[in-house]
């Protein structure tokens, strides 16, 4: 199966803010391996690095050693970017456009030709329930209204790898259900689904695979089912034992 | 009632205000005048207007130069004198500046030598009517520095030469008002009566006024220009001299001569007005200043 | 190029729907209205003064519409977590400097012509004559110089975090060399060794914005420039605009970005 994200002896090191402290290590020599048609998780708690790994697979940031690759591209070529799309965790767009020139726009930069990006912003719009805001300006829209543009975004190239970054951050639970049937429906599709998320609940629900990193190192990799059955534990509970908490109940 | 106690407040406040506005307009007429903030420009501006009627009066040189103009960098080296804006050619003014304004000079270096294509690099003064294009310039001027004496007086002088003496006129006035004890301003004046009404009379009163100005401030300690008080002299001299009154215009040409940087050119003309009156009635004897 | 015009087109879109634009461009034609007006001496024929007050408004508007858009182009970009979904697609940190600069380099020419089209009619309902050559030369000399302004900003949009400094900064720096550029020779030549070295060096470093402004061969009526001179200068903006945006790049690229 083709692998279509790879990281090799990832590492990420960052000037500390507190003074004398030197360095802080924010990813450690990560080795990770997505396949094609996966929904990928990955996991960790509050400044594990999750966010800094996939900085580096967005070319947002250098990675101090190490490799990253997208597609067996290195992610520091912009056209290692071509096949994907993006969903960050806070959705910020250019809020005097309105969704229909927003998503025309990022067209443009994909090279889309006119008429075939047309059809998909149609597609795409009513995919999303925006169609009736279409010539509206974002600055207009809801919370909810504005990660549905997101969503869209992302899906303007049909893009082979989906990258998404708490892609349930402030949705309500109708929202949720509407995020994990794309998400399926791309799977369904043969796409690949690279996202991180606080909600193990869901992640347990959709995800093929899942790794768990903490303080920067990979901790635990592999199938739901397999983890489930080898750890005896649900989702919930690998997760707290791996970053060692522990409950009163356990103590 | 509740629903319109608001309404009846704000209508009962809008005709206390009324009321009060009609008590106090007379008081803060007499107010305003001592604050000087009956002229917005003087309330906006303060004392620092007095800073802009100069970059006015420097930007209606610049127009008359039709944008030749030195720089603070140049101005070291060029005159800062503004008599050239009403000296005739050929006149002292006039050739003095034509020296000092040649303040370019070679250029350089290759920026100094392209940015010149880019300039104007050539000494020239409006004419042809187009001098009124300074006249915007100097009425800005006037505006924001009242005090300025030159702005009338050259402004007075284009509009005369442009033909529009009623102009110059109504300006002068209005220099007067603000200046009262200009000579400078009534020496124009003057010269408008005598020039352009032909009006020797009045010009005549109005230039003596201007010297008992300029030895009343030569006796408060003011220094006032010599310079004007030689013209002014001079011109009234030769008013004087056309009216038949030979007396008085020795006495004024011998007043101008102490005044005069170049005493010996006036000294051909006071002898020869001796020697007419000498003909004319040889026993009456010229009074002394 | 695709992308460098897509990016471009976002940054038209936004100086147009944003009101600072029409703001400038109402007070500078209220105040020339006005100031034209204005009766002096009851001589309805002067007209130089209106078309000096306009070339200045239209020169000050100008440069603050190109300061004021250019300098939140990045940071806001930034602040506004938009430049990561825009990262997130195959483009190129040097893409989006090229892009941002055409856009706002595009955007003050649209501004310009629609000022210098008003100080066209305006100055040509006072003289019934249009020397339009004249205009069109000011017009595109001064959106050529607004390039380097522009690229200038830019750069110091990726070193200065806050648009305030940066917009500030530039302000002050493209006012200096406007005012005091051409005559840093002067100042040079009066000052002691080492002193004289270094004025002189500032002196052929900086672009030498001054040369852009012809309002005084505009205001009196004097021959245009020539056209090879207006070539040369054109080139040597392109030049300096340049180098400020391979400087900005080289600074952009190595900024990491933290979503």
């Amino acid at each position: 199966m083709e692998t279509i994200v790879e990281t090799r002896n990832l590492r990420v090191e960052y000037r500390a803010q507190d003074s004398g402290s030197g360095r802080k290590v924010a990813v450690k020599d990560l080795n990770l391996i997505v396949r094609a048609g996966e929904v990928f998780g990955f996991l960790g708690p509050n400044g594990a690095g999750k966010t800094t790994t996939m900085n580096v697979l967005l070319g947002f940031v250098n990675a101090t050693s190490g490799a990253a690759f997208l597609f067996g591209v290195d992610v520091r070529e912009p056209i290692a970017r071509q096949r994907i799309g993006y969903l960050p965790e806070l959705t910020y767009y250019y809020k005097f456009l309105t969704a229909e020139e927003l998503l025309r726009f990022y067209a443009r930069i994909f090279g889309i030709p006119q008429a075939q990006a047309d059809q998909r912003i149609d597609a795409l719009l009513k995919l999303v329930e925006l169609d009736h805001a279409r010539k509206r300006p974002i600055k207009t829209y809801s919370k909810g209204m504005q990660q549905r543009v997101g969503l869209a975004q992302a899906l303007i190239n049909n893009p082979d790898l989906l990258i998404l970054d708490e892609p349930t951050s402030g949705l309500d639970p109708l929202g949720r259900m509407k995020v994990r049937e794309i998400i399926q429906r791309l799977k369904n599709e043969g796409k690949t689904v690279f996202f991180s998320s606080h909600e193990l609940g869901e992640v347990e629900t959709v995800c093929d695979r899942v790794a768990i990193i903490n303080q920067g190192e990979l901790k635990v990799e592999g199938r739901v089912a397999e983890l489930v059955e080898k750890h005896h534990a649900n989702l919930e509970r690998i997760f707290l034992n791996i970053i060692g908490y522990q409950t009163q109940a356990s103590t | 009632m509740k629903k319109h106690g608001p309404y009846l407040i704000l209508i009962l406040l809008l005709a206390a205000c009324f009321s009060l506005a009609t008590v106090l307009q007379q008081r803060a007429s007499a107010w305003t005048k001592r604050a000087q903030s009956d002229n917005v420009l003087k309330v906006l501006f303060g004392d620092g207007r007095r800073f802009f009627a100069d970059g006015f009066f420097r930007q209606a040189d610049v127009s008359f130069h039709s944008g030749f103009y030195p720089t603070i960098f140049d101005q070291a080296r060029a005159s800062q004198d503004t008599r050239h804006l009403t000296a005739k050619e050929g006149e002292p003014a006039a050739e003095e500046h034509e020296k000092q304004f040649n303040f370019l000079g070679r250029p350089r270096d290759w920026i100094e030598r392209f940015g010149r294509h880019f300039a104007v690099t050539s000494h020239t003064h409006l004419e042809g009517k187009k001098e009124r294009e300074i006249l915007p310039w100097l009425k800005m001027s006037a505006e924001l520095d009242p005090q300025k004496i030159e702005t009338y007086t050259v402004s007075a002088y284009w509009l005369r030469d442009l033909g529009k003496v009623k102009e110059a006129e109504e300006f002068l006035r209005e220099g007067l008002r603000n200046n009262p004890d200009s000579y400078e301003i009534l020496f124009e004046l003057g010269r408008l009566y005598s020039e352009n009404y032909h009006d020797p009379a009045r010009a005549r009163n109005v230039w003596e006024l201007a010297l008992r100005r300029w030895s009343e401030q030569e006796a408060a300690g003011k220094k006032p220009d010599l310079r004007e008080l030689d013209r002014t002299a001079v011109y009234l001299s030769h008013l004087e001299e056309k009216e038949g009154n030979l007396a008085r215009a020795l006495e004024l040409l011998q007043l101008a001569k102490k005044a005069s940087p170049t005493p010996a050119a006036l000294q051909p003309q006071i002898d020869e007005l001796k020697q007419r009156l000498t003909k004319r009635a040889p026993s009456i004897a010229p009074k002394t200043p | 190029m695709n992308t460098i015009l897509a990016l471009a087109g976002v940054v038209i879109k936004e100086l147009y729907r944003r009101k600072d634009f029409y703001v400038l461009f109402v007070l500078t034609a209220v105040i020339t209205l006005l100031m034209g007006s204005v009766s002096f001496f009851h001589d309805t024929g002067i007209v130089r003064y209106v078309k000096e007050i306009a070339l200045l408004l239209i020169w000050i508007a100008a440069l603050v519409i190109a300061i004021g858009t250019t300098a939140r182009q990045i940071p806001a970009e930034r602040e506004n977590r938009t430049i990561f979904p825009l990262l997130a697609k195959p483009v190129t940190r040097g893409q989006v400097i090229v892009g941002k600069f055409a856009g706002c380099w595009l955007a003050c020419g649209l501004a310009l012509m629609v000022f210098y089209v008003f100080f066209g009619v305006v100055s040509g309902s006072r003289e019934h004559y249009w020397p339009v050559l004249s205009f069109f030369q000011a017009f595109w000399l001064q959106w050529v110089m607004l390039g380097i302004v522009v690229a200038f900003v830019l750069l110091g949009s990726v070193v200065f975090a806050a648009p305030s400094s940066n917009a500030t900064i530039s302000f002050i720096v493209v006012l200096g060399i406007l005012l005091l550029g051409g005559h840093l020779n002067q100042v040079a030549l009066q000052q002691p060794e080492p002193l004289r070295s270094i004025v002189y060096g500032v002196y052929f470093l900086i672009p030498h914005l001054e040369w852009y402004d012809v309002r005084d061969l505009i205001v009196y009526d004097w021959n245009r420039v020539g056209w090879l001179d207006c070539a040369l200068a054109t080139l040597y903006a392109a030049t300096y605009a340049g180098l400020l945006l391979f400087g900005a790049w080289l600074v952009f690229r190595r900024k990491p970005l933290n979503v």
